[in-house]
Formats: C-alpha cells, sequence, structure tokens
C-alpha cells in the first residue's frame, strides 16, 4: 500500500513532465483509436461496396463454373440446392442467377458484354441492381426488358426504349441464338466494371434464350444474415457446398485482391499503432529516466536503510502503471470523443474516393469497435510498463554509497 | 562485553593504479561494544564516510572483514545484503534522508513497512518514536514543513524504528547551527543511555565530538588513535 501511496505522490512531484508524458501516451491511444474507426468505416464501405453491389456475401456454382464462366457449366438440380438454401436459417435470402458472355447490338454499335438473368423480385435483396436504376424502370418480370450500364449504354449510342439485340450461344447445345431486348433501365453502379460491361433481363428470358430449363441455374447469390459468417470458412453452406459437384466460395474468396486490400489496411492500422507507440515509449522511458535521476540521492537512501532492488524496481513499475492507467483514461475519452465525431460527421470533404475501380462515396463515416476501449488501452498499458522496465532496472542498480556521496 | 560490530584489516582502496590509488581506509581493525556512543573524528577526507559505509553494508571493503551478528556482511549482495541492513542497521546521513513525499509519519512506518511489521504494532512503535524524538503532533507534516533539526530526528525515528543492531551516522549535524546539533545529539545521547541503542558517528565538531564516550581518530584512512573517556 505504502508502495503505491508512494509511486502515486511520486507521479505528481514534477507535475509538468508527468502531464506532458500522460498526454503523450493518451494523445498516441486517441490517434489509434480514430485512426481504426476510420479504417473500419472504410473497410466497411468497400466490403458493402464489393459483396452489396453484385457478388453478395457468397455464391454457389458448379464446380470450375468461376474458372472461365462457361455458358455449359450450370447448376442441373437448383430446386434441390434451393431446398437446401431454404433450410439454412443464417441466410437472410438468397437468388438465382443465369449467366452469359454476349455480343450486344444496338443499331449503331456492337460490344462483347456479360448478360445476367436475374429474378426481378428476388435479386432486389442480394444486389443493387435496383438501385442502380438511374433512369427508366427496373425488370417487372416481362419479355423483353433489359437493364444495361450507362457507359455501355452510351458505347452503344442507345437510350431508353432503344432495342438491343443480344446474340449468344446456347448453353446446352453450343448453337447461336438470338433475342430482340428494349432498354427499359440504364444503370449506374459507380463500379466501372459493371457500368462498362454488364445488361441484365429476367431470368426467364434468359433461360429461353440460352435453351436452359427452370431447373437449371449458373449461380446462387446469397447474404448472410450475420455477414461475418461469410468470412467463416467453417461455416455450414461452405461445408455443405464443398464436393467435386457444387461448391460455395465466399466473397473473399470471390475477390482476391480486395481481400488482400483488407489484410493490408489491418496491417497498417498495426503498423501506425506500433509506431506511435514505439515513439510513445521512447518519451516513457525519457521521463521515467529524467525522474530517477533527480531522485539518485533519494534512491541512495531508501536503498541504505533497507530497500531491496526488486522493491526499488516495483516501485517504478508502480508509478508507470500509475502513469499508464491515468493516460489509457484520458486517451479513451479523447478517443471517444473524435471517433464519436468521425461516425457522425464522417471524413467528409474528401472528395470521390475510389478504390481499386470502386467508387467509395465521398464520406467514409468512423466506427468503434470494442477493441479500441480493451486491446489498444491494454497494450499501452504493457508497453509503458515495458518501457519503464530499463529504467526501473537502473534504479534497482544504484549503489547507496556511491548516490550518496552526490550533493554533499 | 560483546562487539556488535568488528572489523579485521578492513581496506577500502579507490582506483586501480598504484600511483594515483586512494586509500580511503586502510588496515582497519575496531570492535565496536553494545551500547557505545562512539564517534569517528579526523580530517576531510580521512576516511570517516568511507569507513561508515563499510560498517554498514553500504560498500564492498577491498580486502578484510565486516561482521555483524556474526556474520560478514562483505561476504553479501542483492537482496540479502538489503534485508541484512533493513534488520540490523541503522543509519542518519548528514541531510536529506527522508522521503520528500511522505509525512514524518510515513517516513518512519515506510522501514517497518519493508519488514513486514503488522499496521497496529507499525502505528504503536510510530507514535512511541514521535513521543521519544519530541515531535507529538507534527507526524503528518511533511520534511519540507519540518527544520532541519526536527528532519534529523525523524531520521533517528526512523533508524530506531526497526530495532537494528547498531546506528550509523555521518556527520549527523553538519547540516544544523550549533544549537541545533547539540540538542540532536544529546536526543541521541539520551536514547543511547535509555535503550542501551548502540551509535557510530563521525564528525568535525569539537563540542559535538566531546559528547562521546569513545573517540576513533583517523588519519589518512587509518586509525590514529582510538581513547575511551
Ligand atoms: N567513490 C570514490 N572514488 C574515489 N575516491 C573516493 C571515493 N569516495 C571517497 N574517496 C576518497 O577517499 C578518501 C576518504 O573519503 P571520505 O569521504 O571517507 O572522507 P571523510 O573523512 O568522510 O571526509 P569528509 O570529512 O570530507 O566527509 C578521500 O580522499 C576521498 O576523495
Ligand atoms: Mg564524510
Amino acid at each position: 500500500m505504502l508502495t503505491i501511496k508512494l509511486a502515486f505522490r511520486n507521479l505528481f512531484r514534477n507535475t509538468r513532465r508527468t502531464i506532458l508524458t500522460v498526454m503523450l501516451i493518451a494523445l498516441s491511444l486517441t490517434a489509434l483509436i480514430a485512426v481504426d474507426g476510420v479504417m473500419r468505416g472504410m473497410l466497411t464501405l468497400l466490403v458493402d461496396n464489393v459483396t452489396g453491389t453484385l457478388s453478395g456475401d457468397a455464391q454457389v456454382h458448379r464446380v470450375g463454373y468461376r474458372e472461365n464462366l462457361d455458358v455449359d457449366l450450370f447448376m442441373e438440380n437448383s430446386g434441390s440446392i434451393e431446398q437446401t438454401l431454404q433450410q439454412d436459417t443464417s441466410l437472410r435470402s438468397f437468388s438465382p442467377r443465369v449467366i452469359s458472355g454476349a455480343m450486344i447490338s444496338s443499331t449503331y454499335n456492337v460490344a462483347a458484354g456479360i448478360l445476367y438473368g436475374i429474378d426481378a423480385e428476388r435479386e432486389q435483396a442480394n444486389s443493387k441492381v435496383k438501385a442502380a436504376v438511374m433512369r427508366g424502370e427496373y425488370l417487372s418480370g416481362g419479355d423483353n426488358e433489359l437493364l444495361i450500364g450507362h457507359s455501355l449504354a452510351d458505347l452503344l449510342e442507345t437510350d431508353l426504349g432503344d432495342r438491343i439485340v443480344l446474340t449468344l450461344s446456347e448453353a446446352t447445345t453450343g448453337e447461336l441464338a438470338q433475342a430482340l431486348f428494349r432498354i427499359s433501365g440504364i444503370l449506374d453502379f459507380g463500379v466501372r466494371e459493371l457500368d462498362d460491361n454488364f445488361v441484365f433481363i429476367n431470368i426467364a428470358s434468359a433461360r429461353k434464350t440460352l435453351a436452359m430449363t427452370d431447373q437449371q441455374t449458373h449461380e446462387f447469390v446469397l447474404t448472410f444474415l450475420n455477414p461475418e459468417d461469410a468470412e467463416n470458412p467453417e461455416h455450414g453452406i461452405f461445408q455443405q457446398f464443398n464436393n467435386t459437384e457444387i461448391e460455395a466460395l465466399s466473397w473473399l474468396d470471390l475477390n482476391k485482391e480486395i481481400s488482400f486490400i483488407i489484410e493490408l489496411m489491418a496491417y497498417s492500422s498495426l503498423m501506425i499503432g506500433a509506431v506511435l507507440f514505439l515513439l510513445a515509449s521512447l518519451g516513457v522511458i525519457n521521463s521515467i529516466f529524467m525522474s530517477i535521476y533527480e531522485r539518485i540521492y533519494e534512491f541512495g537512501v531508501i536503498k541504505a536503510i533497507g530497500t531491496r532492488p526488486s522493491e526499488i524496481v516495483r516501485l517504478i513499475l508502480w508509478e508507470a502503471l500509475l502513469l499508464a492507467l491515468i493516460s489509457c483514461v484520458i486517451g479513451m475519452l479523447l478517443g471517444f470523443a473524435v471517433g464519436s465525431w468521425t461516425a457522425t460527421n464522417g471524413l467528409g470533404g474528401l472528395g470521390e474516393i475510389e478504390f481499386s475501380g470502386i467508387t467509395l462515396g465521398n464520406n467514409i463515416l468512423g466506427e468503434f469497435h470494442i477493441s479500441q476501449f480493451t486491446t489498444f488501452p491494454f497494450f499501452a498499458v504493457l508497453l509503458t510498463l515495458a518501457a519503464a522496465l530499463y529504467p526501473a532496472r537502473f534504479a534497482a542498480k544504484i549503489v547507496p554509497s556511491e548516490a550518496l556521496q552526490r550533493s554533499l | 562485553m560483546t562487539a556488535v560490530i568488528s572489523t579485521f584489516e578492513v581496506c577500502r582502496y579507490f582506483g586501480d593504479d598504484q600511483e594515483t590509488m586512494v586509500k580511503a581506509v586502510d588496515r582497519v581493525s575496531i570492535e565496536i561494544e553494545r551500547g557505545e556512543f562512539t564517534a569517528i573524528v579526523g580530517p576531510s577526507g580521512s576516511g570517516k564516510t568511507t569507513l561508515l559505509h563499510l560498517l554498514g553494508g553500504l560498500d564492498n571493503p577491498t580486502s578484510g572483514s565486516v561482521e555483524l551478528s556474526g556474520a560478514n556482511i562483505a561476504d553479501m549482495s542483492g537482496a540479502t545484503l538489503s534485508d541484512f541492513r533493513r534488520d540490523h542497521i541503522g543509519f542518519i546521513f548528514q541531510a536529506y534522508n527522508l522521503i520528500p513525499v511522505f509525512s514524518a509519519e510515513e517516513n518512519i512506518e515506510y522501514i517497518m513497512l519493508l519488514q513486514g511489521v503488522d499496521a497496529s504494532e507499525r502505528k504503536r512503535r510510530v507514535a512511541d518514536m514521535l513521543q521519544q524524538i519530541g515531535l507529538e503532533g507534527l507526524g503528518n507534516r511533511r520534511p519540507n514543513k519540518l527544520s532541519g533539526g526536527q528532519q534529523q530526528r525523524v531520521a533517528i525515528a526512523r533508524a530506531m524504528v526497526s530495532h537494528p543492531q547498531i546506528i550509523l551516522a555521518d556527520e549527523p549535524t553538519a547540516n544544523l547551527d550549533s544549537k541545533n546539533g547539540i540538542a540532536l545529539l544529546d536526543l541521541m545521547k539520551e536514547l543511547n543511555q535509555q535503550s542501551k541503542m548502540t551509535f557510530v558517528f563521525s564528525t568535525h565538531d569539537e563540542k559535538i565530538m566531546s559528547r562521546a564516550s569513545r573517540l576513533i581518530h583517523m588519519h589518512d584512512g587509518e586509525i590514529e588513535l582510538d581513547e575511551l573517556r
């Protein structure tokens, strides 16, 4: 008890230095909480864009389909797959798709693109196709309705109501087939790849054009109730559809480059944390050394009268611990304040943020996470104690007969 | 009478080089008996502080032995030596003896805390010591609110309270005016007579040394004269 009391009072002997050291640790923690919050916000935005736009949290395909998007690699028994998916309680929704490469021709031009046949009703819960309609109408189930990316429409010099001819090869026979559509809606996803290449029609028309039965499907797009399930390869869906015929892939598998970016962001958070705390630690070491140098005579006296070296170490560590605890409380309060601000106001004013071909909008909202107020301060305390260890050992080694010679 | 502390040909040399080596203490053999009130006197640089540090285990002899309670202090180190000093030796230095952020009471209590004395006993002994040094009512003052003489009294109390075998005091009065210095020494003498506590102190001051019952005169690290009075 007296050690803690002594440590506490020693802390306030040189109030200015203590306040400076406290601010150093506290502000490092604040900065880390703020940076982590923004990183998380950015990640959420990125993941939402990736999964929410078209690819969903996960997808089910015929094995090998993803490699070349071969139109003849479809799933035969979509009815039974639908049943299995229906029974999974962790899924919020899912929707079937028929996909094919296509020649897309207007009266003026022609382009290669990708055709998605979607279930107009069910697709809405799994992607942003409906939300991306910038002009015209979303699909209603009609036979020759077609939605087209706005850049592709520009390229083809067409507009709402214009005719589009799709030329493609039938899935089963490989014969060429053609069908006529009218543009019912123009899409703007904010994702260049989609706006440049994609057209959407009703799944029934797509099956008809491709000569597929209504049991034949290329893809099911899945949305989980808890999006984090998609990141867990042990999850039931991924175990269930993991055979030679059918596979389930999470958005992480489907977007290797994005999952790499996410890892990179996690590392950069870690690096920023490491650098911040390294710098703070140097400051702490310096400040504790200064406080010890000022007290060398005093340490000489208390060692002389029988304080063990280990008890001196303990005293210095207590001083560091109290310093760290005070700093963490302040750092967390400031971190909460800054975090709350970025969570409500966001980091706007940065202009449009584009990340690997995806427009993230122009406002990143910070996010809180429990680790910012548990793991981060825990490491701040741990590092402060580690930083104090070296000066503490120095103090423990002070030789009384030499220390007492000073200033006398 | 039994010796509390005895040295045999103890030496403390500073420096490695034969030419410049300082023999701060040179082949000193002394015995201090229980209840003595001894002064180590001599000119500046004669080795008084060094000898006291050797007696108290604050410094390691170059050669020779220092025995206290049958143990050779020269052989100890680390926590063992710390504990030995804590339990067997009381120290009073010239000035700044006290922990500035602790009150007088807490300064006296500190060493008992290191010893693991329980709370009620600590409280009792602190009160007892404050009364003996005549500072009742001033126990909760911090050192900077006490006069130099009062601070040295608290240092005496802290040295006594752990019940050591011997109290070593290096020029305890040097920072006091002569009136306060003599008062402090009279207090030490009184405690010596009341409780048979053994005191060894160093001094330059004629008036102070006149209070001692034994005078050890040092010169250039050697004992020049050892007189009982
Ligand atoms: N750590 C040291 N390193 C080198 N020389 C030292 C050291 N400590 C003491 N000395 C030398 O040893 C000699 C004895 O010093 P000491 O301090 O014991 O004398 P003293 O009698 O206490 O003197 P004073 O009356 O000035 O306090 C001196 O010459 C001093 O310079
Ligand atoms: Mg001296």
